[in-house]
């Protein structure tokens, strides 16, 4: 018997995402046969705007593109303009880039654990996450002076340098994170409704992931061994031989499900963590950047003549800008950015296929950690339409939950309570 | 892969249709420093699925991104490609540019090779006018359905209304 095939728009405004997004699902029943993707709601014309600014100012635009990798964006863009202009970056500069870009996947990746935790009802764990996360981000703010938009790189160098008695403290968030590990892995790794929700859920093949071009921890779930810090080496990650991460590395086959994007972001806080203690006890003494002085960087830039590509791996996956530098010009005659949620939008269409409403918030989240709030849901019956608020959903979410903890036996998991008030 | 390989592959395909090849390099890393090689190019419209195609053959082929300029009287386009992932050091960023006329900016899509493509050849129709032939899908992306100006075109009059509109409305509320 044919079913009938309706649509659910979801967005432009939803939870799973930093930015307006509108999903057109077609559903049979529960069950969910095609998706249609629109972005471009936060479309500022970046790049626009970035033509008509002198470089220094558009370093400044460029941070402010994504308030969660409020790193990666300028570690591409000055790569991309040193390249292009030859400018030499000292080897202590090098390491503070990694540094904070490390520190700045952990805040991200323990955000999405978070975000993922709540979306299945699961607001102990997400409670949980966001408070080992606040250690993170004190040490963010005390080396940075921000938890967001830290204004480290410049080009040619980095602003602040970490200074000895800071050594400490990043030390000590070290041995707090190694200490935590293991119980942050055994509560979203071993916990029977978790699995249950996740596993074999939103499925993004390896072939899938590889022609769709998918990046970050997206593809690694899928099982490819991509990550732009081990391919192609830049700043120090060449030094400090970072290998990709696939759900391999903890000992598990790859399905390329929802609950294999959680391994691989987890096991990434350790390897994150790994790299900033090497980084500090490698990172050698002296200058911070090759051009201190503001005006005489600005002259540099104006009489470079030159394009480059700056490339850096993102929490979420790879980053690139491209930049044009003519001689006599301040603003770039050509910038192009490229942020890694636009490589995994097309992934998410075989990631939905056959998969039921109730799964919606966790598949869309589990490529994109940020959360905003979603407006609602138009949900279009035939002639009959009706609005379902974020709450709607995120009950529908949590009482799938329910639905499957009653029906299975939880065998040690010591967080009892999966409940939780929107 | 070394960007050797890739440039000897590019060049078995394409012959003298690859213009001006360069072999960009630089030095990274502090305690073991190792070299790394960019291939840049340039290609005419006819070779750049015949290109695609050699690089395929090569690995695991990655698009980063299509960057565009409007260059006066043509559009050049930039294919950023990564040959090669999955190895430590083992990937060679490829770029290959072509121009094509303003009065026919037609280009073969590369969805038939590579389906990640559609993202981004998507934001090339819209802010370019770049018509794509092949693509599967070529509604806007980003910008709504019904906004026609392309607004990476230098020459578009419509573009400099809307800065002008945001400049003003930023200083009625200063």
């Amino acid at each position: 018997m044919a079913e009938k095939t309706f649509e659910i728009p979801i967005g432009p405004v939803h939870p799973a995402l930093k930015e307006p997004i509108r999903f057109t699902f077609q559903v049979e029943g529960e069950r969910i046969v095609g998706v249609d993707i629109k972005p471009g709601f936060a479309h500022r014309g970046s790049e626009v705007v970035g033509t008509r600014r002198n470089l220094i100012q558009v370093l400044y635009l460029a941070e402010r593109i994504c308030g969660i990798c409020s790193i990666s964006h300028p570690i591409a863009l000055t790569q991309a303009v040193e390249n292009a202009a030859g400018i030499e970056v000292p080897p202590r500069a090098q390491y503070i880039r990694v540094i904070v870009s490390e520190l700045e996947r952990i805040h991200s990746h323990l955000l999405w654990a978070g975000v993922a935790a709540h979306e299945l009802g699961f607001d102990t764990l997400l409670h949980l996450t966001w408070k080992v996360r606040e250690k993170v981000m004190d040490i963010l703010e005390e080396l940075t002076g921000n938890r967001v938009d830290y204004a480290i790189p410049i080009y040619g160098g980095v602003r602040r340098d970490i200074a000895p008695e800071q050594y400490p403290q990043v030390y000590e968030m070290i041995r707090y994170y190694r200490g935590l590990f293991e119980e942050l892995a055994d509560r979203f790794l071993n916990d029977a409704s978790v699995e249950a929700r996740t596993r074999d859920v939103g499925v993004l093949t390896y072939e899938e992931a590889e022609a769709l071009c998918a990046v970050g921890p997206t593809a690694r779930a899928s099982g490819l061994r991509k990550d732009v810090r081990q391919d192609w080496p830049y700043l120090v990650y060449g030094d400090l031989g970072v290998k990709a991460i696939t759900p391999e590395d903890y000992g598990l086959e790859t399905r390329g499900d929802v609950y294999d994007r959680i391994i691989v972001r987890l096991l990434e806080v350790a390897q994150s963590i790994d790299i900033i203690e090497r980084c500090l006890e490698e990172m050698p003494e002296g200058e911070i950047t090759s051009v201190p002085k503001i005006p005489a960087l600005l002259a540099q830039l104006k009489k470079a003549e030159g394009e480059g590509i700056g490339r850096h791996e993102a929490p979420r996956g790879e980053v690139i800008h491209y930049i044009r530098l003519e001689a006599g010009v301040e603003a770039p005659v050509v910038w192009k950015v490229k942020a890694p949620t636009y490589s995994n939008l097309m992934p998410w269409v075989p990631m939905f296929r056959n998969q039921e409403i109730a799964d919606i918030p966790i598949i869309a989240a589990s490529i994109d950690p940020c959360m905003c709030c979603l407006d609602r849901v138009h949900l279009v019956r035939g002639t009959e339409e009706r609005l379902v608020w974020k709450e709607e959903l995120l009950k529908l979410s949590r009482e799938k939950t329910r639905r499957i903890r009653s029906r299975i036996t939880v065998h040690g998991s010591r967080v009892t309570d999966h409940g939780g008030k929107a | 892969m070394n960007a050797q390989e890739v440039l000897a592959a590019l060049k078995d395909a394409l012959g003298e249709g690859l213009r001006d090849p360069e072999i960009r390099t630089r030095t990274v890393g502090i305690k073991s420093p190792q070299t790394i090689e960019e291939i840049w190019g340039r290609i005419d419209r006819d070779l750049l699925l015949e290109a695609t195609q050699a690089l395929k053959a090569l690995g695991p082929l990655h698009i980063s991104i299509i960057s565009g300029a409007d260059i006066g009287e043509e559009i050049e386009l930039l294919y950023h490609f990564a040959v090669g992932f999955g190895t430590e050091g083992g990937e060679v960023l490829v770029t290959l540019r072509l121009t094509v006329p303003k009065s026919a900016p037609v280009v073969p899509s590369l969805c038939g090779i590579i389906p990640g493509a559609e993202t981004t050849e998507r934001e090339k129709i819209e802010f370019l006018g770049v018509t794509f032939e092949g693509i599967p899908d070529s509604r806007h992306l980003f910008l709504p359905e019904d906004m026609e100006i392309h607004p990476w075109r230098k020459d578009e009059p419509e573009l400099e209304k809307f800065v002008k509109r945001a400049v003003k409305w930023e200083e009625r509320n200063g």
